[in-house]
């Protein structure tokens, strides 16, 4: 299944880790648009209407989960799974009660990746 | 974050650097000697908690940081590294390492935005841990501060 994704991510280098891993992981034939901060990915994410938006918690401008949000005050239905670097218990219940379909903790590999999305796909 | 251990900092570090700097565990290690100042140094850091919390800081040399970078980026031997990419690349290894250890003591705070300087840092507070690291033959020192403790710098 050929997805769009976005990936918001302040970190240029974690995009690209982001793209490779999701290759390696078998989303080779995915559409990859990227963001670099939260502002970004709203404003692109309302526009392009993705499959899924994988963000970053941190950001400046805006916050992951404040993109989380507005994405969802704005009315639209875009499945949004955080990829951060903290994964505590606090931070997954925080995710989940905002409506986000998972956490990825960095650092990752393309088996959690796969492990982590493909029950979202089926 | 002051209940992290050394050994916290290891595992930490080396998983990080297997899934996603070298793709392959093994390759980094407690330095094996005594610590030593280094060269042309280059810090990142992250705080959590804000003013009053933990700073994370990853130090390492010039060189080191380019390789770095060099790895993350996937840079061929004869593309340039800028500094942008060198703090790009340091900024996001703390800010993992600085994460994971964050996630291991709740209630230290929020996590701020990566910090790096090409040069020494300006840390003011007190020493809680340093671990000193080997990568490919490579020093890095990785080492958390009180920051609630001004004024008491090593």
């Amino acid at each position: 299944m050929s997805l769009r994704v976005i990936i918001a991510d302040d970190s240029r280098v974690m995009r690209q880790i982001v793209v490779r891993t999701l290759r390696q992981a078998g989303y080779g034939d995915w559409e990859v648009l990227e963001a670099g901060t939260g502002a970004e990915a709203l404003e692109m994410a309302l526009a392009q209407q993705p499959d899924l938006v994988l963000t970053d918690w941190n950001m400046p401008e805006m916050t992951g989960i404040d993109l989380l949000r507005r994405l969802t005050a704005s009315g639209v239905d875009i499945p949004l799974g955080f990829v951060t670097s903290e994964g505590s218990p606090q931070m997954r219940e925080l995710a989940e009660a905002e409506g986000a379909l998972f956490l990825i903790a960095k650092p990752f590999t393309p088996e959690v990746f796969r492990d982590t999305i493909d029950p979202f796909l089926a | 974050m002051s209940t992290t251990t050394p050994d916290d900092v290891l595992l930490v570090a080396q998983d990080l650097f297997a899934a996603m700097v070298d793709g392959e565990p093994g390759t980094l290690e407690r330095w094996p000697g005594p610590p030593a100042d280094l060269a042309d140094p280059v810090n990142a850091w992250v705080d959590a908690g804000g003013a009053q919390g933990v700073r994370t800081v990853l130090a390492t040399d010039r060189t080191t940081a380019v390789a770095l970078a060099r790895s993350l980026l996937a840079l061929g031997p004869d593309e340039p590294v800028e500094a942008a990419d060198i703090r790009d690349v340091l900024g996001e290894l703390v800010n993992v390492v600085s994460g994971n250890l964050k996630g291991m003591t709740p209630g230290t705070g929020l996590l701020g935005l990566p910090v790096v300087v090409l040069g020494p840092p300006a840390v003011d507070g007190a020493l809680l841990r340093e671990s000193h690291l080997r990568w490919r033959g490579s020093r890095l020192v990785i080492s958390t501060w009180n920051l609630g403790t001004r004024g008491t710098t090593r």
